[in-house]
Order: C-alpha cells, then structure tokens, then sequence
C-alpha cells in the first residue's frame, strides 16, 4: 500500500527525512512513533503529496507527486488539529464530503456508527462544537466509503480521555480491508489500533516491529502495581526480587512489578498462587522517553 | 466528481463566507452611495453643461472607483488562501483530492464573483440614474466593464500574495504597500520623474499602460474625452497618434493581462511556498 524509497526532504540546511525507506502491505495497522521534529508530519505531507521530496513515494502502485489527485482519493485523513471552519456542521459535511465526491447519506450514516447525528447537529456552528465531535465528523467524512488508505496524524492529542477514548473505539469500526497509517504520541492509542510500530528518530527509521519487541529490545515493560496487605507485600517483593522477568518497585503499601506487556497476566496468576489478597490493581505503561531512551541519543549530533 | 462540480463547491463556500463576513455588503453600499452623491452631484452641472455634466461625475466616480476598488478586491483576496493556512483549513483541504491549482481556481473564482456582485449592485444603480437622466448607455456600461476588470486584475494579484505570504496580515499588508505604490507612486510619482529627471514621455505613456491603476485611469478618460485633452499636451498627442478606440483596447488588455497572467501561475499550480501548505 506504501512504499517509499530513500525518501528525503530538507528545508535549507534541516534535513528532515533522510533516506528513509519503509513498505507498509494493504490492511496492515501501522502506528508512526517518534519525539517532536522527528519528520512525522513531513512524512504525512510527502504522502499526500502536499511537499516536493527525492526519492520515490508510492500509495497503492501510483506516484504521489505525478498522480497526486487521484493518490488523495484513495486516502482518507484526519489532521491533529480539526480545521478551523467557518460555518455550520452541515456545510462542513457537504463541503468536503463533496469535494471527496461522497453520497452525503453515506456520510451520515458513518456519522451514526460514531454515535454522531448529522440531523441534530447540522444546523450548529463548527466552531462551538467540541473537539471529539470534530474529530468524529473527519474521521467519518475520512471512512464514508472504504478507502485504501486512512492517515491520522496524531488525531487524539487534542482530544481530552473521554473523546479519546470514544475516537479509538470509532477506529476499531474501521473495515479492517483499510491500511491504517497513524502518528502517535500516546502508548495506549497504539496499543489499541496498531500492530507494527514504525520509530522514526532525525529522519530515519530506528525500529520496525511490534510495541512488545519495542519494550523488550528498549528494556522498559509495563508495569503492574498492586495494593496488598502490609505481610502479603513483603512476602510478593521477596519472591518477585529473585524473577529475572521482573523489576521490583515499592510505593507505600503498593508493589510495582515491572515486566514485558505479555508478562503482566502470568505475573497477576503468579500472585494469586502466593495466596495474597489483592486490594486493587492498575497498570502503568512505561512513558515513550523510557521507549525510545535506547534508540534515541539526544547527544548526537 | 468532475473539476467544474468542485468549482462550484468552491464558489458557494466563498459567496456564503462573503455574505457571512458582510463586507460584501459593505462595499456595495459603500459603493451605492458614493455613486449616487457623485451622480446627485453631477445633476447640478447638466443645467449648465448637459449630458456632459455626468461625465463629469462619471469622472469623479472613476477616481473614487481607483482608490476603493482595488481595496474592496484586494482585502477579501489577499485573505483568502493566507486565513485558510493560518486556521489549519488549508492542509485539510490540500489532503483532498483536490489540486492545488483547483483550489487558487476556486477560491479565484469565489472571490471575483461576490466582488463584482457587489460592484454591480452599487454601480448599476448609480449608472441607472445616470442614464435616465441622459448619460449615454455605452457610457455606463464601458465604465463598468473597466470597473470590473480593475476589480479583477486586484483579485488575482490578491490571491497571489495570499498563496505566496505567510500569514493574512502580511498579506494584507504587502496587497495595501501594492496598491500605495501603484496609486500614490504610480501616478504621481512618475509625474514627479518626468519633471524631475526628463524621463522621456514615451517612457511615461508605457508606465500607463503597463500599471493596472493608471491603465484603469487612461482608458477612462479616453471613454470621456476621446482627444484626451484632460492629460495636457502629451494626452493630446497620443490620442492624435494612436486614436481613443486604440487607448481603449490598449489599456483594457493591460487590466486583462493582470487578471491573466496571476491566474495562470496559481491555476497551474505553479505557486507554493516552501512549506507546502
């Protein structure tokens, strides 16, 4: 669905791509990670044609720069932040699901999968609508009809938990005949849609494979912390403090047990073998800095 | 989903977004009015000097048109592309399957149709009056021609800042230093240089026709005074040499080629900024 080769793209002296080179297959879900000014957005406007670049750029066997048209309606793309639009929902839908070349039914009924009604809110203003219903009406307008492609270039950051969190379930919906593309800061979002993992660090791809290989090979994992009885604690720590698997940390009267994602459930097993009571339970995913502390050299130059 | 079907797209969103803002209805009243207090004006002088004494009006219309017109086009066009890159809209709509010229085309096309319609509500009423009171029609309906392509030539010279600056401000502020320098130096300025260092007049004749404003201006007065006795000696012989009708044609193409030549680069995409949006 994508390929590009030795893909480059500077402004004056900055480069930011560098050679990249990277193949994504038709109905894959790929997440795109990398710290700010790591060439995410760059790459995002070379795939949609909206930059000059060296190198080659193919979306489903076209090339961008040559059939850039006719590359965009075979994507579907939902921005960071939603367009400031000057007038109502309803002009908005009929706007750019016009210039998409889509039956407005069709929009509305994605719009209804979303937990959205067109008819109640077309007549409202774009600009008092909330964020997540932004994002939900681009992301319909993006997934009305099943595109090859769907771009989303950090379509949570502005989003507070709650819309975040409907907005994820909304990609789920996603036929999954669609290849997802999606830029992200946020661990948990590309847990929940992706399964590759793209690390992009000064223009190049530094890690291709899955978020559990990441943590494995970053040596950061998630973390389990449990609530136990004062004795059940002591007992946990000493017997957990001798697992290779496991890093041990203690909070108060909570055990943190610091391990592979795919360890987590065996780890919980494991403490009720002990015969400990747990109090309570949360899981704690390591930060991205922690992630990327083992490719990213911010020293280098 | 053919380009004449996204045309149209761009073309309502535009009228929709002038009539929202209300300076579309600004400048038709504004420009209702100056028409009618200049034509109101004009009915003094008739008991004088007949028809004439519109043209006279019809003249002071022109200069007013010279210093509003290009404002009224220049304001909403300059605006137009920069505000959609500052607001995030433009990367949005760039992510369509749409090009980038369809967008300059749209957005061209947009923003010419609601200035020339408010230029025609205003005008044409005052031309209305002017000719129930005498004034030729061929009159009115040249000068209104002149006024639209005026209007144009502004729109797409407008578009281009927008494509080209950063921002709408900087924008707006390269079209008004544009227009300083074409009105202000344009016209007075070049008198000043044919004084002051005897630039040839051959020199200032081809500075008339190559500038928009004074292009507007000579071919109006040749509409008026076809011996273009109002532009002193050197009016007079241009017209002996050349003939009203030719000044006519020629300043005409000159506004054309303004509203041609920027459309052509925007429409073919030809113009973008380093950044891409």
């Amino acid at each position: 669905m994508i390929r590009a080769s030795r893909l480059a793209k500077a402004f004056g002296a900055n480069v930011v791509l560098d050679g990249l080179s990277l193949t994504v297959t038709a109905g894959e879900r790929v997440a795109l990670l990398g710290l700010n000014g790591t060439g995410k957005t760059t790459l995002f406007r070379c795939l949609l044609g909206q930059l000059p670049y060296d190198g080659e750029l193919l979306i489903d066997g076209l090339d961008v720069l040559r059939d850039g048209r006719r590359v965009r309606s075979r994507i579907g793309y939902v921005p960071q932040r939603p367009p400031h639009f000057y007038g109502t929902l309803g002009e908005l839908v009929a706007f750019f699901g016009g210039l998409r070349g889509l039956d407005l039914h069709a929009v509305e009924r994605r719009m209804a999968d979303l937990d959205l009604s067109l008819q109640e809110n077309a007549a409202k203003s774009v600009s008092a609508l909330s964020g997540g219903m932004l994002q939900k009406t681009l992301l319909a307008l993006a997934t009305a009809v099943d595109v090859p492609l769907l771009l989303l270039d950090e379509p949570t950051a502005n989003l507070d938990p709650r819309a975040r969190r409907e907005f994820v379930r909304a990609l789920e919906r996603v036929s999954t005949d669609t290849t997802v593309f999606l830029s992200s800061h946020r661990l948990e979002d590309i847990r929940a849609v992706a399964d590759r993992l793209l690390l992009l660090h000064r223009g190049r791809l530094v890690f291709d494979g899955t978020i559990d290989e990441l943590e494995a090979k970053a040596g950061a994992g998630s973390t389990l912390w449990v609530r136990l009885s004062d004795d059940a604690l002591e007992r946990a720590a000493t017997v957990f403090a001798s697992d290779p698997r496991v890093a041990v940390h203690r909070n108060g009267s909570r055990i943190g047990l610091e391990a592979s994602s795919s360890e987590l459930p065996g780890l919980l097993a494991e403490l009720g073998d002990l015969g400990v009571k747990v109090l309570d339970l949360r899981t704690e995913a390591p930060s991205l800095e922690r992630l990327l502390a083992g490719f990213v050299d911010e020293s280098a130059p | 989903m053919n380009a004449r079907t996204r045309l149209r797209l761009f073309v309502t969103r535009e009228l929709g977004h002038a009539l929202r803002a209300r300076w579309f209805l600004a400048y038709s009243a504004v420009f209702l009015v100056g028409g009618l207090l200049l034509i109101a004006l004009g009915a003094r002088d008739t008991m004088l000097v007949g028809y004439r004494g519109y043209a006279r009006s019809l003249a002071g219309l022109v200069h007013f048109a010279i210093l509003f017109v290009p404002l009224m086009a220049l304001f909403p066009a300059s605006s137009a592309i920069a505000e959609e890159r500052e607001n995030g809209t433009l990367e949005y709509l760039l992510a369509q399957p749409v090009t980038r010229g369809e967008v300059f085309l749209g957005k061209w096309a947009g923003v010419a149709l609601a200035v020339v319609l408010s230029i025609t509500v205003g005008y044409l009423l005052a031309g209305g009056l002017a000719v129930l009171r005498g004034v030729p029609t061929r009159f009115v309906w040249i000068s209104y021609a002149y006024l639209l392509l005026l209007a144009l030539a502004f729109v797409s010279v407008g578009l281009v800042l927008s494509t080209l600056a950063e921002t709408r401000a900087r924008a707006i502020t390269l079209g008004l230093l544009g227009w300083l320098a074409l009105v202000a130096l344009g016209s007075l300025g070049a008198m000043a240089a044919f004084v002051r260092w005897g630039i040839p007049s051959v020199a200032l004749v081809g500075w008339s026709f190559v500038n928009p404003v004074e292009a507007f201006r000579l071919g109006l007065v040749a509409l008026l005074d076809p011996d273009l006795g109002l532009l002193g000696p050197l009016g007079a012989s241009l017209a002996a040499r050349h003939g009203a009708t030719t000044i006519l044609w020629g300043t005409a193409l000159s506004l054309l080629m303004w509203t041609a030549v920027p459309l052509f680069l925007g429409a073919s995409g030809l113009l973008r900024r380093r950044e891409g949006v």
